[in-house]
């Protein structure tokens, strides 16, 4: 009797073992056009890492997704009550539960995910390198194309070279949203009076008319600003442009082309005499922050800012800052920073057929004229396709800052995707920040930076 | 005699399935990824199931002898490991021997000298972010009061990076501490008064008995304080980020970039160099202090 009680409990034991160790689900169809080797994600509530607390309504596709515009992030200014808008208008059927993700640790907690086959219904983009090496080549995306053909509405929305860009073997990998955002410069009019518009100023006109004003640099994070201000000057070089351009496909892992050189000779010289005085291991918070304390005059970023300058924003601004200081330009040299071949949204395939269709529902929400109108009107830019009404229009220039962002575009204006689309993904972030100290307390020259950076690129290659 | 291995013949089965779940669980969580591991680091591997692996020789591994990174990570690890055993460890069993003199409110201070072990390394290295910033760190307002004139930004200047990650760690040496208390608590009284009735000084009693008697703990001290320097990541992760530039790099870093790059055979690489570093670590340190030994 001792015995058999005994081997009961080492084959409970195991038998537990290997129930742990099991994720099969019984509730969970398979894929629709996944891999079937690919672990499920449970349930109806395919959380991404976190879940929710409460069970979900009967009949209600419930799917979390880990996004990182939440909290301060400027993009949850928008974010956020779309998602509410969104589940209101689909209360009953379709539920999206955001699961908080810093923005520093996004690329990285997708990756984490996707290779544990717990990958959340839905994604926005990840680090370029992994999208183009694994996730694309493996096909571990549900064909948005089949969804999008059953969607005449927002079918014609999207740009075609995205389109043609995010297209695989006649699939569909991901959407972006239809709107150009050129990166711009945001500068205090109260401390800075440039003596013509940026789009007629180069950068040397702009460093020589800085006085004692600073900009708002960092060097944390994927220093997001101080990326944007040597984006813009190499655009501004001749030939500049067009590495950039080409970069996007073809990274840039050699860094001692002319363009870039004499782009990081001038960054250096900005970095040393005008940057704010938080910018080493500052964060993008401390440099809005900088910004919109009156620390620095400038600072380069995406209109999604403008955000920030509004007055149900005024929380964020201190030591005599108004948002009606803020005056909205292209960058010197007439640049403005897009990248129309980036990826978006995105199912990966292990996700469940329902939920996908939750997650496409999401998608089609967002891309939805009106929610467009209003993304355009919280975070600025352009929708070349969407068609757009008068009271759009009105709203829309009624926002200053946006107005003049999209009036100070002209003919002449060079576009250009940012220096961090162009590179590999680990150099953008983290080695470029990791790497700027040295150039901004001189133990590096310029053209040492970017040796530097290509013997990283060399380090880093697949 | 007979009966006995008669007994222990008949008991063997049993032994066996006794064993058996713990054989499992490790086999599952240990052993075959460590085989995994070693097995992957010789081949392009980007995580999708060991028939992806593509089989490469040592390339892995001589790539990342040729990387900067890797020098500067190895040369760091060795001054860090340096630094343990010299003041980390040495710190640690002198607070053992203070605490172990029982000075007056010591329980108090084990507590307090605790509080580091139950706060997350992450948020450890967080509270030393904040301590180490050059505009309103505490270190530098301090300094400031001296020299009103005085910016340094610790985490991000040369060689400045080097020793403020150092400081988030030397001193903190909480399990040395304890595991040479308990030592220290278990050494027999009866020795400590023939000791003194031969007329030892409390110096000579330190050095020529406890300390000796301590040789097994401060032996595990170094082996732990050595190993957790290799695998160090989070004090780095979220302050320096190993630089400026590549100078506070360490082999984890370069193993998270590389899976971060989708290389996991190079980073299986460095997991493995990280693997020989600490098995050489323990044999070394096996060796020097004898632990094969009794120490009574």
């Amino acid at each position: 009797m001792k015995k058999i009680s005994i081997i009961l409990v080492c084959a409970m034991l195991l038998f537990s073992l290997a129930a742990c160790a099991s994720n099969d689900n019984p509730g969970t169809p398979p894929p629709a056009g996944g891999d079937d080797n690919q672990t499920q994600t449970g349930g109806n509530d395919t959380s991404g890492g976190g879940g929710t607390d409460t069970p979900p309504a009967a009949g209600v596709i419930e799917i979390t997704i880990p996004h990182y515009k939440v909290g301060a992030n400027v993009g949850a200014l928008f974010f956020l009550p779309q998602v509410d808008r969104f589940n209101a208008k689909y209360e009953g059927v379709y539920k999206i539960n955001i699961e908080e993700v810093p923005q520093d640790d996004y690329a990285d907690k997708i990756q984490q995910l996707v290779q544990q086959g717990m990958a959340p219904a839905l994604i926005e983009g990840g680090p370029q390198t992994w999208l183009e090496e694994v996730v694309i080549p493996e096909g571990m995306f549900y064909d948005l194309s089949t969804f999008l053909a059953g969607a005449p509405d927002i079918a014609d929305f999207f740009l075609p070279e995205n389109i043609a860009h995010n297209s695989r073997s006649g699939k569909l990998f991901s959407l972006t949203y239809p709107v150009v955002r050129p990166m711009t410069i945001f500068y205090n009019g109260d401390m800075f009076s440039p003596s013509k518009s940026f789009a007629e100023l180069s950068w040397d006109d702009v460093i020589s008319e800085l006085g004692d004003n600073k900009i708002a640099f960092m060097t944390s994070e994927n220093a997001w600003t101080t990326m944007l201000t040597l984006s813009s000057m190499i655009a501004a070089e001749p030939g500049g442009a067009e590495l950039l351009t080409n970069g996007v496909v073809d990274k840039i892992t050699d860094f001692s082309h002319p363009a870039i050189v004499n782009a990081m000779t001038k960054l250096q010289t900005l970095l040393q005499n005008h940057a704010s005085s938080n910018t080493i291991g500052a964060a993008y918070a401390d440099a809005a922050n900088s910004f919109m304390s009156m620390n620095s005059a400038l600072i380069a970023n995406g209109p999604w800012m403008v955000g920030d300058f509004m007055p149900d924003s005024e929380d964020k601004w201190s030591n005599g800052f108004n948002g009606d200081m803020v005056r909205g330009d292209v960058l010197p040299g007439n640049v403005g920073l897009a990248n129309v071949l980036g990826y978006g949204w995105w199912i990966p395939s292990s996700v469940p057929q329902e939920q996908a269709e939750a997650a496409w529902a999401f998608i089609a929400f967002m891309m939805s004229a009106d929610e467009l109108e209003q993304y355009m009107l919280a975070e600025g830019g352009t929708a070349p396709r969407v068609p757009v009404n008068d009271a759009f229009l009105a709203a829309r220039a009624d926002n200053r800052i946006l107005d003049e962002l999209i009036n100070a575009v002209n003919a002449n204006t060079i576009f250009a995707p940012a220096f961090a689309d162009a590179i590999p993904s680990s150099v953008a972030d983290p080695e470029f920040g990791k790497l700027l100290p040295k150039l901004i307390d001189g133990s590096l020259t310029a053209a040492e930076f970017c040796d530097e950076l290509t013997r990283i690129a060399a380090e880093t290659a697949n | 005699m007979d009966t006995k291995s008669k007994l222990g013949r008949r008991n063997l089965p049993w032994v066996f399935i006794f064993l058996l779940p713990t054989l499992v669980m490790f086999a599952m969580f240990y052993l075959w990824p460590i085989i995994e591991v070693f097995y992957t680091s010789f081949t392009r591997y980007r995580g999708f199931g060991l028939h992806t692996a593509e089989w490469l020789g040592f390339a892995n591994f001589t790539r990342l002898f040729n990387m900067q990174s890797f020098l500067i990570s190895i040369t760091n690890i060795a001054l860090w490991s340096v630094l343990a055993i010299v003041l980390h460890v040495s710190f640690g069993v002198v607070v053992a021997f203070i605490f172990y003199r029982g000075i007056p409110g010591w329980k108090f201070a084990r507590a307090a000298f605790m509080v580091p072990v139950v706060i997350s390394s992450a948020a450890w290295a967080m509270i030393y972010r904040f301590i180490f910033n050059n505009d309103f760190g505490l270190l530098n307002n301090i300094i400031r009061i001296f020299n009103p004139d005085f910016q340094l930004n610790w985490f991000f200047s040369s060689p400045a990076a080097f020793w403020a990650i150092t400081f988030t760690w030397v001193f903190y040496a909480v399990i040395v501490t304890m595991v040479v208390l308990g030592d220290l608590m278990a050494i027999p009284s009866d020795l400590l008064e023939a000791a003194s009735i031969d007329g030892a000084s409390s110096w000579q009693k330190t050095w020529f008995i406890k300390l000796p008697l301590c040789r097994f703990s401060i032996g595990t001290g170094v082996i732990m304080s050595v190993t957790s320097r290799i695998s160090m990541y989070e004090a780095i992760a979220l302050t320096s980020r190993g630089g400026p530039g590549d100078d506070t790099m360490s082999l984890s870093l370069i193993l998270v970039r590389a899976i971060s790059d989708n290389n996991f055979g190079l980073a299986n690489a460095t997991a493995v160099i990280m693997f020989i570093m600490g098995i050489l670590t323990m044999v070394i340190v096996n060796k020097l202090f004898r632990m094969n030994d009794s120490v009574y």
